[in-house]
């Protein structure tokens, strides 16, 4: 039986939506329908933070929580799912990241601070220990102008010293469990949302609906309806498809599907590539990491989205499925600028990732800003070395072309070669014929030229133990 | 020193921003029948308006009028002190950005989706963007202004060596985390309450009178607090208000305005960013015998603050040292872009950066440690202690906090690390930085320094108190409620911050130039005396007492007794005693020639110092700050908790101006960079855990303002010049021969690799 509502339950009352836009974000939601006033919107498109709430969901029979961008996550996609806002963290008494925040003095203009608090709440309710990584990573979504970090910081690093809140989780978790998990169609205004729990229900309705959007965590296309202003009338939210959402790993390949969480990637990743895992932490940021997923970084094909070179430097392949299964290789699956080969009706439900147990994995990232920016240029090479000599290799940049682009030239030309600092110098002057990178706002094409020939270097340098990068 | 001002009090609205119930003018329950507004503006930043077609704007859904120029009233312009700031525009377009029309709707989503759909034709030219292209066609907004020293061009001449070279610092978008927002709600007689987020709240309400053609008494502006202002909303705020109020009046109904962030980033102007030129003339030790710059700023548009912030650039070029001969030219160039503006310091960062980059230079010019050469040419007690606009340093304290620095940072046995580092190492390089600070405070425009106050007594004894500042995150409602419990000896907790209000302090400065808690603090004071002489008369004709009667503890003291202040508040009501009074402040002493520029601009001056260590990749311009280490003069605190917090938060604001926020434009002037996504503030990973504050221990503020306290607002900004040295400092250690002297800011990892090879 399909549903026309959906339940979730917001702070401590279960609800029920079916009469607001299906375009609505959650954000929305809270201030203009349920005045709850405490979560902020700083620019609506996912970057600054001030609107995180916490949201969890059953899995492995409790329930797992996270920290979310609420201004571009779906009001619809709460179903069966427990959302947090700010102002149900004070029980009793102020809950231990809100005493902690007080007492380092974390707050200034107070704009940020719901935000920042519900981020740290995130950190807070999984238990996540304080260390001075954990910190920047957990805060690389909050955007603060006033404090400079630090008290936060600071107020992080003791915030598990206060004496705990008791906050009732059984009452959640049962009534959590009660909300039956049937498909939904919402309509309203002869626009749809649509959540399949099955792959089989979801084909279906995707055949019969000619457009359409595919939605997961909606990093990207959420900001059509926020910034460009647009109304997308048939949304498929993928995100609570159980069918979509594993990781495993068989016969030297891990096999990922496509509205996996980045989160819940990198765990199995720092175990056969660290340096993919690792690239991962700088991807957006920890609410972007909750809920972007892999599928929809290849979906959206921008040539700025970091996990493509990676994928395509591995020989990773897509699986696709619709009327008929397809396997496509990641070299042959983008055509360009935000184009695949992906047909109508069709969606990403795996990526098959091979293990090069003898290979070296370089993934490098390159922008203004640390954490939660976006590469001007980035570089994956999967290479081997025997005997000093350089047995396979593949060199795979984005940023450098409308689409992520293999470094041919470069890699027929050191491929057999002894590894020394004379090929990697003249290898230097070949990438140069392999891109025609363009000036934009992140970079300029001269930049871009000139970091991926220094990143070859960089990558001599790291195999031969010289130190090279400051992070 | 009282011991109120030592105790550790938080921000008085720290709970309530962790709770979530701070209340943003967003936040305000909304009254019955509020419309939206949105603004539609230009797409392209010169030409000429052939045609404005709003047909499908007013049949988009939810779609109640639209608005343009022939709706207004009085005046179409919000400029603050000059005329040119339009608010709509029918005839032709001056800047990306520049509004043409607002649509009022039912709801902020409709109003923003109707303004996309006008059908605009014009006919575009070519428009002026950069400074460069500014001077060579002497497009100005002001006159140049000029300021001479001594004999330049000879001292030059006559000098051990000469340096020439250019140098650029970027602009700077503020970045507050609320975005402008006005709500306006029509009141009897034509009179309109406005909610702002607005550092202004006085002129607001002049600037919409005036757009409304109506007297100031009509409009009422009412500020609680605003989501971070940073100078983003001392002026920028008004044209917001302006249009929420045409619209209201139009339909008699209350207006909300509030911009999406990347229309914030694209209509409302930023720090300036300017292009120095200097010839430098020095010994061999370095020390500096004449300067000759010229620097031009970026101003958009109109004047604005223009004018202010490029004579404080001015004003701050000398930074800490002194320089006996100096020619500086200054030129305010008008650019199709939007109106640049205040920004934290205010033209004085710009100032600064100029000098700090120039002893830099020389020291690498001549190789030597630039700790060196910076303290041979500080300021000194007694002898070379005029600035070159002829006002006497008499607080100087650089030399003292410069020693404690580097003695407490360890700054020469980490620089001989870094050496051994350096030396080690192909690809990393490390570097290291001490730079030192002298800001003046006061607003250079002299009338500014000025400030009222309101203060209530009720007959429990409670105190109601009001004042012209604006809390933007400074903590300034929690020093001045400090400084009200502590003249009234009673407990903070008996002390009512309330909204700033036109209504009940009138004529107001903006919440600006870091003097907001010198000058409204000025003010409650004199209302309290005020109020005390009222209470005095009363216990010594009640009482018969004719000892010093001291306000302690909540108590009362005189001859050998004492009574609750309450207990005597509800004496002296029923005794018919005035229990109510405003106060009024201003700043003695300062004086200057608007035609020289000379005299006496500031009554005093802050000082700090930061050393700064970074590591750069010069295979990629990569770089990371490491540890800072500050000591940063505030006087003697009014609230160090809330100080350290200025310190610690400018020094990031200041490290983000001079490495990750770079502004792009399109040649065709088109801003590029109006969202988070493109423009990248600081985030927690930029901030190094090693960043270590102290508030100078010996703070004193010579001249008398409240608890010899001093400014903390803008000057901790200026201590990330520092980082940027730092980076020189590393570059210089990569590229000997090169120097760093071709390094602009933002030293964005590409401008770094750029100045490296």
């Amino acid at each position: 039986m399909t549903k026309d509502n959906i339940n979730f339950i917001l702070n401590n009352e279960l609800v029920s939506v079916q009469n607001i836009e299906t375009n609505t974000t959650v954000l929305n939601y809270l201030r203009n329908d349920k005045k709850l006033t405490g979560t902020k919107e700083g620019c609506a498109s996912g970057d600054c933070g001030a609107c995180t709430a916490v949201i969890g969901e059953i899995k492995n029979n409790k329930i797992q929580y996270k920290s979310i961008n609420t201004c571009i996550t779906f009001l619809y996609s709460l179903n069966a799912k427990h959302l947090i806002t700010v102002e149900s963290l004070e029980k009793q008494n102020l809950h231990p990241v809100q005493n902690s925040m007080i007492d380092k003095d974390g707050s200034q203009c107070g704009f940020c601070t719901p935000g920042i608090i519900m981020s740290m709440y995130g950190m807070y309710v999984n238990n996540v220990k304080p260390t001075n990584h954990n910190i920047d990573k957990f805060l690389s979504g909050n955007l603060c102008r006033c404090t400079g970090y630090l008290p936060i910081k600071k107020s992080i690093k003791d915030m598990y010293k206060y004496k705990k809140n008791i906050i009732e989780t059984k009452k959640i978790f049962n009534q959590l469990k009660k909300i039956k998990k049937n498909d939904i169609l919402i309509s309203k205004n002869k626009s749809k949302f649509f959540i399949h729990y099955k792959l089989k229900s979801l084909l279906k309705d995707l055949n019969k609906t000619s457009d359409y959007y595919l939605l997961t965590g909606g990093t990207d296309l959420s900001l059509e309806v926020t910034k460009k202003r647009k109304n997308l009338n048939n949304i498929f939210y993928l995100g609570s498809n159980e069918e979509l959402k594993y990781i495993r790993v068989k016969n030297n390949n891990i096999h990922i599907g496509a509205a996996t969480t980045i989160n819940e990637i990198i765990p199995v990743l720092e175990k056969y590539y660290p340096t993919f895992a690792k690239m991962f932490e700088r991807y957006g940021s920890e609410q972007i990491r909750n809920t972007a997923s892999l599928g929809g970084n290849i979906g959206s094909a921008s040539p700025i989205g970091d996990s493509l070179p990676v994928l395509m430097s591995l020989n990773s392949k897509i699986i696709t499925i619709g009327k008929i299964k397809k396997i496509i290789y990641f070299d042959d699956f983008f055509i360009d600028y935000r184009k695949t080969k992906l047909a109508k009706n069709e969606l990403v439900k795996e990526i098959i990732i091979p293990i090069y147990k003898k290979n070296t994995l370089k993934c490098y990232k390159i922008s203004k800003r640390i954490d939660d920016d976006i590469s001007s240029i980035f570089m994956s090479i999967n290479a081997r070395v025997e005997n000093n000599t350089i047995k396979f290799i593949k060199i795979v940049s984005g940023g450098m072309a409308s689409t992520p682009k293999i470094a041919k030239l470069t890699q027929d030309y050191l491929i057999n070669k002894e590894f020394t600092f004379d090929k990697i110098e003249k290898a230097k002057k070949i990438i140069k014929k392999d891109f025609n990178p363009l000036d934009d706002v992140r970079a300029s094409k001269e930049y871009r030229t000139k970091i991926s020939q220094n990143l070859l270097e960089r990558f001599f340098n790291e195999e031969n133990n010289i130190k090279s990068s400051v992070y | 020193m009282d011991k109120l001002f030592t105790k550790n009090i938080e921000h008085e609205s720290a709970k309530k921003h962790v709770t979530g119930k701070a209340i943003y003018t967003d936040d305000i329950p909304e009254p019955q029948n509020l419309l939206h507004a949105a603004i539609g503006y230009s797409n392209c930043s010169k030409g000429i308006i052939k045609k404005i077609d709003l047909t499908d704007v007013i049949n988009s859904e939810g779609v109640i009028d639209v608005i343009t120029e022939a709706d207004i009233k009085g005046v179409n312009d919000v400029g603050p002190i000059f005329k040119g700031d339009k608010i709509f525009t029918s005839k032709e377009i001056e800047y990306h950005g520049q509004p043409i029309f607002a649509v009022i709707a039912k709801s902020n989503i409709l109003a923003k989706k109707a303004s996309l759909k006008a059908n605009i034709i014009v006919k575009e030219l070519k428009p002026i963007i950069t400074i460069k292209d500014a001077i060579k066609k002497k497009s100005y907004v002001l006159k140049p202004r000029f300021l001479n020293r001594g004999d330049t061009k000879n001292k030059l001449k006559k000098s051990e060596n000469i340096l020439s070279g250019e140098l650029y610092s970027g602009g700077q978008d503020h970045f507050y985390l609320e975005g402008q927002i006005a709500m306006t709600i029509p009141q009897e007689d034509d009179n309109f309450l406005i909610y702002s987020s607005t550092q202004h709240p006085s002129e607001t309400q002049q600037i919409v009178a005036k757009v409304l053609n109506q007297n100031f008494n009509s409009i009422h502006v009412v500020v609680r607090r605003i989501g971070g202002g940073f100078g983003g909303k001392e002026t920028q705020s008004f044209l917001f208000a302006a249009i929420a109020a045409i619209a209201s009046k139009k339909l008699n109904k209350p207006v909300k305005l509030r911009v999406d962030r990347d229309d914030d980033m694209i209509m409302t102007g930023k720090r300036h960013d300017f292009y120095f030129k200097y010839t430098v003339g020095f010994s061999n030790k370095g020390k500096i015998n004449a300067l000759k710059v010229i620097m031009a700023s970026r101003c958009g548009i109109s004047a604005d603050l223009s004018g202010a912030i490029n004579d404080r650039a001015i004003y701050h070029i000398d930074n800490a040292y002194f320089i006996p001969n100096i020619e500086i030219e200054s030129y305010r160039c008008k650019t199709n872009t939007v109106s640049n503006t205040a920004f934290r310091g205010f033209g004085g960062p710009q100032g600064m950066f100029c000098i700090e980059n120039i002893l830099e230079n020389i020291s690498q010019k001549i190789n030597e440690d630039p700790i060196k050469v910076r303290k041979l040419n500080f300021y000194k007690k007694n002898i070379n202690n005029e600035t070159h606009y002829g006002m006497k340093i008499t607080d100087n304290v650089i030399n003292d906090i410069f020693n404690q620095l580097i003695k407490k940072s360890e700054y020469h046995k980490r620089k001989k690390e870094i050496q051994k580092f350096n030396d080690k190492q192909k690809v990393l390089k490390k570097g290291i930085s001490i730079t030192p600070i002298k800001f003046g405070i006061s607003f250079t425009t002299t009338h500014l320094n000025q400030a009222g106050a309101l203060v209530h007594i009720y007959t429990d004894g409670s105190v109601h108190l009001n004042h012209g500042g604006i809390e933007m995150g400074q903590g300034l409602m929690t020093k001045l409620a400090q400084i009200t419990s502590h003249e009234l000896g009673l407990s903070y907790e008996f002390i009512k911050i309330t909204s700033t209000d036109t209504e009940k302090v009138p004529n107001t400065s903006a919440s600006a130039a870091s003097a907001t808690t010198d000058l409204n603090g000025g003010a409650i004071i004199n209302a309290i005396y005020k109020l005390k002489s009222n209470l005095n008369n009363f216990i010594y004709d009640h009482y018969n007492v004719k000892s010093i009667i001291r306000y302690e503890n909540d108590y009362v003291h005189f001859d050998k007794r004492k009574i609750t202040f309450k207990e005597l508040i509800s004496k002296a009501y029923l005794n018919r005693v005035s229990l109510s009074s405003s106060g009024f402040f201003k700043t003695s002493k300062i004086d200057i020639n608007t035609k020289t520029l000379k005299g006496r601009p500031f009554l005093y001056f802050t000082y700090g110092a930061a050393v700064s260590e970074v590591i750069v990749d010069t295979l990629t311009g990569e770089n990371k700050l490491l540890q800072v280490d500050i000591i940063h003069d505030v006087g003697n605190s009014i609230n160090k908790r809330i100080d350290k917090g200025q310190i610690e938060g400018g020094f990031i604001q200041g490290l983000g101006w001079l490495t990750t926020e770079e502004i792009s434009w399109r040649k065709d002037g088109n801003i590029l960079t109006h969202s988070p996504s493109t423009y990248k503030i600081p985030t927690a990973g930029e901030t190094p855990f090693k960043l270590n504050v102290e508030i100078y221990k010996s703070g004193f503020n010579k001249e008398e303002v409240v608890n010899r306290s001093k400014a903390v607002g803008e000057p901790p900004f200026m201590l990330a010049i520092s980082s940027f040295t730092a980076i020189k400092d590393a570059v210089f250690n990569a590229n000997k021969k090169k120097g760093s002297a071709n390094l602009i800011a933002p030293a964005t990892p590409e401008n770094i690799l750029k100045s490296i090879y």
